[in-house]
């Protein structure tokens, strides 16, 4: 039978490293989707990605279960890619696309397809990748959120330390310039 | 584009917003849905925010190798004590490299000079030329050491000293037995090769199929350029051959009068 997020936290609580693996097993790849997302650089991504879990790791004894778990690790993520940014003092890049998994997806969901479409696919998620870079911050993770990791208004409210109002304004701006950038491209 | 008037009573925006999510009251839903029977500005922005939604699932993060390669089957310290080297800035290794280097010196008492006899090395278990130079004349010094600086017996007895110390040290040391974090590291660092030479390999192939793409492209265009050009040719060939003809026509007229 398959554990809770809480179950696991418990256990892990206790000193059950499996059990933390088994919640990083579980949560790494969106964590790693948001960082990505959000800072746009794959090395850096995986960085914070592993980061996230270290420090959610020591912070585990601190847990009370006031939030999610999910929700717990987002806000360490989210702030760690608030503190890379700021770091680096610059708008996230978005790096030349080593998505070279997406041969690997459409070989494996759609056998049929040639190269041509592969590149054609990808040079529609480098349009995507570029318009998302040209957003503000508070907007391209209100959007990442939403989107990718489907979380409520309010629980990216809650994420985002701002009124529930603020994301869906963040999101209606955010979506209208991405619609006015990607128009300059046409699809493919 | 937004000629259109739109007449909804709330917040225009927030509500297609959460609309556009679904993530709406069921009374604000259907007090929408009556509105977007009505605005057709509404339901051009809907659909076309919607088309940008659709764009953005086509946006795939690269897969990456899972965690498990970086962090142990008993825990995340492991990774951190890997990384913690990273921590420390490299100025500061550099400083603490040359640091080691100077108190290294400093303890064998390393003399090393370079003059016109050559290049002279020693260290605090050799007699030190600067006491001899500072007390005996040039000219008793080459008298007492015709090869005034290294001889054989000095390099001989440094030999020596140097194997001796290289032995206690080696002694001294404990032998380090590899152990599981060397084996993590390895197995981690082939699975990073790895990766890295699939991702060199699909890249590859991707500039290929890019490559040829532009290339078709290209010829494309260079195919339609020479169309038009040779277009342009028969054109400027007809009017000419009509001229010709016409003059032709002229000299024939002409010399049938005379």
């Amino acid at each position: 039978m398959t554990s809770t997020d809480e179950e696991l936290v418990a256990r892990s609580i206790g000193g059950d490293a499996d059990s933390f693996n088994e919640l990083v097993l579980r949560w790494e790849r969106p964590i790693y989707a948001l960082a990505y997302r959000t800072i746009g650089r794959e090395e850096d991504a995986r960085d914070v990605c592993q980061e996230t879990f270290l420090r959610a790791f020591r912070a585990l004894p601190g847990f009370r279960g006031q939030a999610k778990f999910s929700s717990w690790l987002y806000r360490i993520a989210l702030n760690l890619c608030r503190d890379w940014i700021r770091r680096e003092r610059r708008a996230p890049l978005v790096q030349p696309p080593e998505d070279v998994d997406l041969v690997e997806l459409a070989a494996a969901a759609e056998p049929s397809e040639t190269i041509e479409d592969l590149v054609a696919r990808r040079d529609l998620t480098q349009t995507v990748e570029r318009a998302m870079a040209l957003l503000p911050e508070e907007q391209r993770t209100a959007i990442v959120l939403k989107e990718y990791h489907g979380l409520t208004f309010q629980e990216i409210a809650d994420l985002m330390n701002c009124p529930l109002s603020t994301v869906k304004t963040r999101l209606y701006q955010g979506l209208t310039v991405l619609r006015r950038e990607l128009a300059k491209q046409p699809t493919v | 584009m937004t000629d259109i008037t739109c007449t909804f009573a709330g917040d225009r925006e927030q509500t297609l917003i959460a609309y556009l999510y679904d993530d709406i009251d069921a009374s604000e839903r259907a007090a929408f849905d009556g509105h977007l029977s009505e605005c057709a500005r509404c339901r051009r922005d809907l659909a076309s925010l919607g088309g940008v939604r659709r764009r953005l699932a086509s946006w795939e993060p690269p897969q990456v190798s899972s965690l498990k390669a970086h962090l142990s089957p008993s825990g995340v310290q492991p990774a951190a004590i890997d990384r913690w080297y990273r921590q420390i800035p490299a100025w500061a290794q550099v400083a603490a490299a040359l640091l080691f280097l100077g108190v290294s010196a400093a303890i064998a008492n390393l003399d090393v000079r370079y003059d016109a006899s050559g290049l002279t090395i020693r260290t605090g278990w050799s007699r030190p030329a600067s006491t001899v130079a500072a007390t005996t004349p040039p000219a008793a010094i080459n008298q007492m050491h015709p090869v005034s600086l290294v001889n054989r017996d000095d390099l001989a007895a440094l030999e020596q000293r140097l194997r001796g110390e290289i032995k206690t040290a080696a002694a001294a040391q404990p032998v380090r037995t590899p152990s599981a974090v060397d084996a993590d590291t390895i197995r981690r660092v082939r699975a990073l090769i790895d990766d890295s030479e699939k991702r060199e390999e699909r890249e590859l192939a991707l500039r290929v199929a890019q490559v040829l793409r532009d290339v078709t492209v290209q010829r494309q265009a260079d195919l339609a350029k020479i169309d038009r050009n040779l277009g342009l040719i028969q054109n400027s060939t007809g009017v000419e051959i009509l001229k010709q003809r016409e003059a032709v026509n002229y000299l024939l007229r002409v010399s049938q009068r005379q």
